[in-house]
């Protein structure tokens, strides 16, 4: 294996590496102080709490179709970037960043549930991937502002809500420096076929806190693919509730009956009733009824089956039925 | 009242499962699903470095 001196030299004495780590976590945060970065991040959270775009001028002039803003302030903290890895190749930029094969991405800023990214995607590595095959719908907002290169891409809108197929639209939707694009995850989602060389574009994000639902349809028939929870915090909770439902938490099953009620996720409330209900029989048959007999709720239709599976298979359960009114 | 202890493992899903957060049936193959990695790349990231 060859080990290159510099990583060698590393092994025995690491300040080098601390130093370079030290300045980059510098760099950023003096273009956050009083770089391009300056007031982005109050900004941003105040996005991410729900204020419109417009109200928000830091960011706002960076989604401005062509404003020069946006590319300065790209080229601002990558110049940065690029002159302290010149430095110090060993160092390691302190944002999020990914690569693979098609993109790069690097978290400029993030926080609550928006972010600002910037995303290159390789043309060439495209070329090599293979078609698309689904379109995935995240709830939530994304506008996209191409500051170099440009793509063959189509919108693929979805019509005709059902909720194992949809009609999904698609219109050819080409991509130039200089545009700006606004998407409600939710319907509408951008596929890129082609780019002749690299595309660059800033993305502003802002997504549900709780309760979304991420879903993936087939583009040949509109058929639902794969349905998955659009936010960190139901599976978590999800997962929580299965949990303490395995360590025989009775003392949780007022908690999950009142998750099961919630305004959430339909799989988060309906996993919280099945542990509610192998923990505490009473509390959890209860929640269930309540559900059950509320009309507007989605969950009422499998509530009321399960209510009729358990009467079957436990007919005890009819006396804990609350009594009519 | 002397209720049964239910077993879970007998109840039903609903209709149509959820997955959890982040997985995807085409990830691999969909370049511009973009949306969802974004916000998974902040989750993880706070997650792996406690920021």
């Amino acid at each position: 294996m060859l080990i290159r001196p510099e990583l060698q030299a590393l092994r025995s004495d690491d300040t080098p590496q601390r130093q370079a780590q030290a300045q980059l976590h510098r760099l950023v945060t003096q273009w956050r102080a009083s770089g391009g970065g300056a007031g982005i991040e109050p900004a941003l959270a105040s996005y991410a709490r729900g204020a419109a775009l417009t109200q928000l001028p830091p960011l706002a002039r960076l989604f401005v179709p062509g404003h020069a803003a946006a590319s300065r302030l790209a080229r601002d903290l990558i110049d940065r970037f690029a002159a302290a890895l010149n430095a110090a190749p060993w160092g390691q930029v302190p944002l999020p960043a990914k690569l693979d094969e098609v993109t790069a991405t690097i978290v400029l800023a993030a926080t609550g549930n928006a972010a600002l990214v910037l995303q290159a995607t390789d043309g060439a590595a495209l070329r090599r991937r293979p078609a698309a095959q689904t379109a995935s719908f995240s709830p939530g907002e994304t506008h996209d502002h191409v500051l170099a290169g440009s793509a063959q891409a189509r919108l693929a809108e979805l019509h005709g809500e059902a909720p194992q197929v949809v009609r999904l639209v698609e219109t050819r939707c080409d991509l130039a420096a200089g545009q700006v694009f606004t998407r409600d995850g939710a319907r509408q989602a951008l596929l890129l076929d082609a780019a002749p060389t690299l595309l660059v574009t800033l993305k502003l994000q802002r997504r549900p806190a709780t309760g979304s639902v991420t879903r993936e349809f087939r583009l040949e028939d509109g058929t639902l693919a794969h349905q998955a929870a659009g936010n960190a915090r139901d599976s978590r909770f999800e997962l929580a509730a299965a949990l303490l439902g395995r360590m025989g938490r009775n003392d949780a099953a007022p908690l999950l009956a009142a998750m099961a009620e919630e305004q959430g996720g339909q799989s988060l409330r309906w996993q919280s009733l099945k542990e509610c209900l192998g923990l505490d029989t009473a509390e959890g048959f209860a929640v269930l009824g309540r559900i059950a007999e509320r009309p507007s709720d989605p969950l009422a239709a499998p509530a009321q089956a399960l209510r009729a599976q358990l009467l079957t298979t436990y007919p005890q359960l009819a006396g804990a039925q609350p009594c009519p009114a | 009242m002397n209720l049964p202890k239910i077993d879970i493992s007998a109840l039903p899903d609903l209709d149509t499962v959820t997955g959890v957060f982040g997985s995807l049936a085409q990830h691999a193959q969909v370049p511009s699903s973009d949306d969802t990695i974004i916000i998974m790349m902040v989750f993880v990231y706070d997650f792996l470095t406690g920021h």
